[in-house]
């Protein structure tokens, strides 16, 4: 009986690898038929041939590095200079009550506006300019980050930081070493969902006017009736998040390498 | 050093006010009147009232007290961790503010930092005293034999047992080379035959180094095994009923604990503090 059951369940295991192996070509495979049999119209609805056609164009003519290379330093540089000033002022208001009075309250009332509904503002500061992009992405994954942090250095086990002054730790390696390390945990789950935000910020940076950037081309590429390049930058976009998404889990489990 | 208090352009004259001028002994801790108050959502809790004690220079002295008694808050006082509401703390002739290198602290739980290898762990205290990395290494590797760790130098705390984190808590504790350890129930969390290695292990280590150890514990067996001098604690408010001193013969081993002398010692103690958790449980039982 028991054998039985086991051979059910590695069957069972088997078939489940399989069909997540077909899951995405089976998809495309409909949606290259529905396309393709008149029930809808295909130039608002092209099938995956037609864009994988737009796509490789895209490649081809070299805007699509170009496209690339824009987004990816909007994000890259957005996300660190978010990053590095959460994670800095967290340590700060976490660990310091005065400094958390003065900031805390202020960074609370800023932090639920959507950074998307700084577009206007934005643009009649910095005008079209890589700054204005650069200032939506800080702005999205600054809060997710300080917050993280506060509460992480919050939650660091008070007896490593008694056992750290009863050794003599001067204040900036308690902060910067014990204080930081041992709130990493929390700190590396805030960094993780600070790296789709900076995506959606991409979004909203781009659609409210760029000169590259692969949302960019998705609007340019809609005004000009391509709706397979649409499609197309819309997979772009999704696979590059995604490829962001799971690099930073792998990275941030060796991050907490004591674990 | 202490800060000479005399300056060229005083005379120099006999000074009969407070502090006391020298004790009877060398005492390297002296705590004077100390009272120790929290706030607590029911008011003001007294965790130590009024203690005076002093402990001499390489004197092993141990603190007995039911749980809750304020012997570990009277020890963070010590620290410089807990600050005292009336009263002061003087190691070496000087108040305890703040924590102080030359005072090692080894706690209940090891507390040792998850992200350094034991080695590492003990390097801290002399890389944060400034010490170059080399020599803080040394220091370490040393410590480690002395443990009897060497093979586990390069391990990180959680893949260690209970007891080897501890030996490796002690051993950080004493890289910084401190005059006092102060040890607050350091083998509390052990199960009892890694307990009995461990006191054995410290009287060891006791002849070795040159420290005044103030050890804090609820187990009256191991404050006469370790110590020359037994303060017993009452609950609620913390005072020091009494204060025993052990003249059992060193070295000692956990043997010890079964001698007729030994038992003798035990059962006053027991007494006492059977009487006294009796008394704190009906003042308990008025209270709620």
């Amino acid at each position: 009986m028991s054998i039985g059951r086991r051979s059910i369940a590695t069957a069972t295991a088997r078939l489940s690898v399989l069909v997540a192996a077909l899951s995405v070509p089976a998809f495309t495979g409909v949606w290259e038929l529905v396309a393709r049999s008149g029930i809808v119209n295909t130039v608002l609805f092209p099938p995956p041939s037609t864009v994988a056609v737009a796509v490789l164009e895209w490649i081809r003519s070299g805007q699509f590095f170009a496209d690339l290379m824009a987004s990816l330093a909007r994000v890259a540089g957005g996300f660190a200079i978010g990053a590095a000033g959460g994670i800095v002022l967290g340590i700060l208001t976490g660990r310091f009550r005065l400094v958390s009075s003065l900031l805390s309250p202020l960074f609370h009332i800023l932090r639920p506006i959507p950074p998307i509904a700084f577009v206007p503002i934005v643009i009649l500061w910095f005008g079209l300019s890589e700054t204005g992009k650069l200032f939506l992405v800080v702005w999205g994954v600054f809060f997710t980050v300080w917050l993280a942090t506060h509460i992480g250095v919050q939650k660091v086990d008070r007896g490593l930081i008694r056992a750290a002054q009863m050794l003599g730790t001067p204040q900036p390696q308690m902060l910067w070493e014990i204080v930081l390390l041992g709130a990493l945990p929390y700190i590396t789950v805030g960094l993780r969902t600070a790296v789709s935000i900076s995506f959606y910020t991409l979004v909203a940076a781009e659609l409210a006017g760029a000169f590259a950037g692969i949302v960019y081309r998705i609007e340019i590429a809609q005004q000009n009736m391509q709706t397979g390049q649409v499609m197309g930058g819309l997979a772009a976009l999704g696979l590059l998040s995604f490829v962001a998404d799971r690099s930073f889990a792998i990275l941030a489990e060796r991050t907490v390498w004591w674990r | 050093m202490t800060p000479s208090l005399l300056r060229p352009d005083q005379p120099l004259r006999l000074v009969d006010t407070y502090p006391p001028s020298a004790p009877a002994r060398q005492a390297i801790i002296r705590v004077e009147d100390l009272s120790i108050v929290f706030d607590a959502p029911s008011g003001q809790v007294i965790a130590v009232d009024r203690v005076s004690l002093a402990v001499a220079q390489g004197e092993f002295v141990s603190i007995v007290g039911p749980s809750g008694c304020g012997k570990s808050t009277l020890l963070n006082a010590m620290a410089g961790l807990e600050q005292p509401f009336e009263g002061q703390v003087l190691m070496a002739g000087e108040a305890m503010l703040a924590p102080r290198s030359e005072i090692g602290m080894v706690f209940q739980q090891p507390h040792l930092f998850p992200w350094k290898s034991v080695r590492r762990n003990i390097a801290h205290g002399p890389r944060a005293l400034g010490k170059p990395k080399a020599e803080a290494l040394r220091i370490a590797d040393d410590l480690i034999e002395m443990i009897g760790l060497t093979r586990f130098a390069s391990a990180y705390p959680h893949t260690l047992s209970g007891g080897m984190q501890q030996r490796v808590a002690i051993a950080r504790a004493l890289a910084n080379q401190p005059s006092v350890l102060l040890m607050d129930e350091p083998f509390g969390a052990l199960d009892a035959q890694t307990r009995a290695v461990m006191q054995d292990n410290l009287l060891e280590l006791r002849e070795r180094i040159n420290a005044t150890i103030v050890f804090v514990t609820h187990d009256i067996d191991e404050a006469i095994l370790l110590s020359d001098r037994v303060l017993i604690m009452s609950a609620g408010p913390g005072r020091i009923l009494k204060d025993l001193q052990v003249s059992l013969p060193r070295p000692r081993s956990s043997a010890i604990v079964a001698e007729a002398a030994c038992l003798a010692l035990k059962r006053d103690c027991l007494d006492l503090i059977r009487s006294e958790g009796r008394r704190a449980f009906e003042q308990m039982e008025i209270k709620t």
